[in-house]
């Protein structure tokens, strides 16, 4: 188990060296560049010109690369073209935000997914399992955006339970502030993952080792937590790892809607704005969340399942 | 007796009630919903309007733009004065001004940030105070600016952003090696002499300003302005949200409300839905070169792109796109911008007309061209599909060609495209920008488009010295006619800006060139 732990742990240095590689390629492959782009249609050549310099962007690209490896190295990320701040801080600014609002939808999801998988599955074409996959179907195939929007309305506007958006001052605030972008979010997944979750229930409460162990008169909640959750999880921890990406995809759309000053919003902002420096080190520091997740589920599918690890 | 003392009763009722209603109420603090967030606080180097637009309320300037946007009243500077030979302005410092950290606003402050703003190369706004050759400043307060040649857009020059006077000893005290270092620094957490000073900000969400002390003008009850203890401005990228947070009262004021939803909010009871008379004009630019990436271009000919001119339903569009808010434009230049010589919308929507003039122009069957578009934004889509089906009526074939903006900007300086979809708004008070980018040619070539006109370009060069009003309005009368004959542009419309407000916010208002003044704003208790 230490060894599997220590190997991924060690796959993930090149992992980040190639997506450095590849995020500051194709950032620079695309049309245009920071300057024209911040300064506009109307600008003029000798401030393009001059203002480019200054940034070294008249630079090859090879050249470019290896400064920007200097600086990592002494774990300077670079400056903000756009906003002139440090990329290293606009992180510690925003990333945080992104990671609880995805933190937050993730729980939501999965307290939300695994009893009702369980009610669905052990209550297998009754009325209790249509409805809960009725109603998360609605909730799969809504859009974040409209969903956002209505519970924007309803339960901010109309009802005032939420703040309408914006995300407040303080842990407790930002906690009320996230309830309904973290709900909009974790409806989807927590369908996908109701759904994977009674699946496997149903595969494996018929399961003969789940038969023997009731015919020796173990008590029922023993089985259904020891026996059949453990293994019904695994395939869902995995489909889990795998859905925070997504997740993480949709928070930009969140963050927009609910106006939030997340990771995502600044992204897209810095992507239009071809603000080089914050796309890489946000990519960067987005890699570094998903690598974690995916070696956190990876870690407990082994614990659940300790074939995978070997 | 009773009768009096009640008539008395009466009489102070009414006095008190009359105060009530004069007299602005003062505190209270505005939170002000914007589109986007402020990138870089610093008055030189700074390069988009979501900077521009808040800078004056924390950075005051010598002279400040009338709320109609057309002149200038005092600011900093009570007294202003343009030498008879055009080469020199001498201005007074009003008495006894103050940076809003309390230290005395000194002429070398006015000189050293004058100096910084007309230091060639530093920034882009440069081009506005170009003409300054030096600047002295006495104890007593007067400002002498010296020209090297007579500038007529000088003392107007004197009220835009880049010329605002910031604390030298503050900014100089700033960690960093170079001016634009400094500037990173210090605009972190500027200090100006506008009515409001800089508080704190959480980037990409909220900024708050307070009340500067110091601040020079006094309200309507002889106190000094501004009435309101401070402003907040939140970022709310997202237009139904930003609308749902006016609703909820979570917000005073809401800018760029979309032109889809004004009908509605003007409706409310609780809103006033203002549309700003502004400088913005909506307009598509052509290439006009005779050939783009290889291929002739149709667009090179002056009577194809008249034709296209009286092809395009500008009334149709104005209801399509602004639901009836914008109007026509009568010249190149807003009808907001001082010296426009329009007298009636050009180019009024003509189909025969159109069709003689393809015909003449040599493609009675039309021919093929492409328009770029902001991919996602609605109004350029609905301004796309629009000229596309008008001009089909001519037998132009019109293909959109969706980019995002640095894909679209990169296109559009290299000269590969035929048509795109473009806006402008004036910075300065006075015809001088806007007429150096989009007809003086050695500019950025007309507006990258490649139209040249040596009269134009003459006239112009002649109207940057000229000291005589009316030989300079005649000027630029000509280089109007020039250009919206047969210029570069599918003239479309002008558009308000429009802002919705709660009720009880009174005194706010954007000026033509876009600033949001807040410094006269006050919350009704």
């Amino acid at each position: 188990m230490s060894l599997y732990f220590l190997r991924r742990l060690l796959q993930l240095i090149p992992t980040f060296a190639f997506i450095l590689l590849v995020v500051f390629v194709l950032v620079r492959l695309l049309p245009g560049d920071p300057v024209s782009a911040i300064l506009g249609v109307h600008a003029k050549d000798a401030d393009v010109a001059r203002i480019k310099h200054d940034l070294g962007l008249d630079q090859p690209i090879p050249v470019q690369f290896l400064f920007f490896l200097k600086s990592v190295a002494i774990g300077d990320l670079g400056t903000s073209i756009q906003l002139k701040l440090p990329v290293v801080s606009l992180i510690a600014q925003r990333l945080p935000v992104t990671v609880m609002l995805t933190v937050m939808a993730a729980l939501m999801a999965v307290l939300m997914a695994v009893p009702l998988a369980f009610i669905a599955a052990l209550r297998r074409d009754g009325a209790a399992d249509s409805t809960i996959r009725g109603a998360f179907q609605v909730g799969l195939s809504m859009p974040v955006f409209y969903l956002g929007l209505i519970l924007l309305t309803v339960f901010g506007a109309r009802l005032g339970w939420f703040p309408v958006g914006g995300y407040g001052e303080g842990f407790i605030d930002h906690v009320y502030h996230l309830f309904l972008p973290a709900f909009s979010l974790a409806l989807s997944l927590a369908a996908i993952l109701m759904r994977n979750l009674r699946a496997s229930i149903i595969g494996v409460v018929d399961a003969e080792y789940v038969v023997f162990a009731r015919s020796k008169g173990i008590a029922p909640l023993i089985i259904l937590v020891r026996h059949v959750l453990r293994s019904a999880l695994i395939s869902t921890v995995a489909l889990f790892g795998l859905s925070v990406g997504t997740l993480l995809g949709g928070a930009v759309i969140t963050e927009t809607v609910f106006a939030i000053p997340g990771a995502g919003r600044l992204m897209i902002d810095s992507i239009y704005g071809r603000d080089y420096p914050v796309v890489q080190g946000m990519t960067m520091a987005l890699a570094v969340v998903v690598s974690l997740t995916f070696f956190l589920t990876d870690m407990v599918e082994a614990w659940l399942d300790p074939r995978v690890a070997r | 007796m009773k009768i009096v003392s009640l008539a008395a009763l009466a009489a102070a009722l009414f006095v008190s009630g009359s105060l009530a209603a004069n007299a602005t109420d003062r505190g209270g603090v505005m939170t002000y919903g914007r589109y986007a967030d402020s990138m870089f606080l610093d008055p030189v180097l700074n390069d988009a309007n979501v900077d521009i637009w808040v800078l004056s309320n924390i950075y005051d300037t010598l002279l400040l733009p009338t709320d109609d946007g057309q002149d200038v009243q005092a600011g900093l500077a009570t007294d202003w004065k343009v030498s008879d030979d055009g080469m020199t302005v001498t201005l007074k410092l009003r008495k006894d001004i103050k940076f809003s950290d309390g230290s005395p606003i000194l002429p070398s402050d006015v000189v050293w940030s004058l100096k910084r703003a007309a230091t060639p190369d530093n920034g882009i706004w440069g081009f506005l105070v170009s003409a300054i050759k030096d600047i002295t400043g006495s104890d007593d307060g007067t400002i002498v600016i010296s020209l090297n040649r007579p500038d007529p857009s000088i003392i107007p020059a004197l009220t835009v952003f880049n010329t605002a006077i910031m604390p030298e000893k503050l900014f100089e005290a700033a960690p960093g090696a170079t001016d634009a270092e400094k500037a990173k620094a210090f605009a972190e957490h500027p200090v100006g002499s506008g009515p409001f000073m800089f508080d704190s900000w959480e980037r990409g969400s909220t900024m708050k300003l307070v009340k500067n002390p110091y601040y020079w003008a006094l309200g309507d009850d002889g106190k000094p302005l501004p009435y309101l203890d401070g402003v907040t401005f939140e970022v709310i990228p997202d237009d139904a949200t930003r609308i749902l947070k006016l609703q909820s009262g979570d917000l005073d004021g809401a800018e760029f409300i979309p032109y889809a939803r004004v009908a509605e909010l003007k409706t409310a009871d609780n809103l006033n839905m203002e549309l700003f008379p502004s400088t913005k004009i909506v307009y598509l630019s052509m290439n006009v070169r005779p050939q783009v990436d290889g291929a002739d271009n149709p667009l090179s000919n002056p009577k194809v792109r008249q034709a296209l001119n009286y092809a395009t339903n500008k009334d149709a569009i104005i209801q399509i796109v602004t639901m009836g808010v914008g109007s026509p434009m009568k010249s190149f230049m807003s009808s907001a911008t001082p010296l426009n010589s329009g007298t009636g919308p050009l180019f009024p929507y003509d189909l025969e007309k159109a069709k003689a003039l393809m015909a003449e122009a040599g493609y009675p069957d039309g021919f093929s061209t492409s328009l770029l578009v902001l991919a996602g934004n609605q109004d350029d889509l609905s301004i796309g599909t629009a000229v596309q089906q008008m001009w089909a009526a001519i037998g132009v074939k019109l293909e959109l060609k969706q980019v995002d903006n640095a894909t679209r900007t990169d296109l559009y300086r290299n000269g590969h495209f035929f048509m795109q979809t473009s806006t402008w708004t004036d910075d300065i008070a006075d015809p001088s920008e806007i007429t150096s980018y989009f007809a003086y040619s050695p500019t950025i070539e007309s507006q990258h488009s490649g139209w040249k006109s040596d009269e134009a370009d003459k006239l112009f060069e002649q109207s940057q010295s000229e000291r005589d009003p009316a030989k300079r309005a005649a000027e630029y009368a000509r280089i109007q006619e020039l250009h919206n004959t047969d210029g570069p542009l599918v003239f479309l419309y002008e558009s308000p800006y429009p802002v919705a407000l709660n009720k009880k916010v009174n005194g706010f208002i954007q000026i033509p060139l876009g600033n949001n003044i807040f410094r006269a704003a006050s919350l009704t208790k």
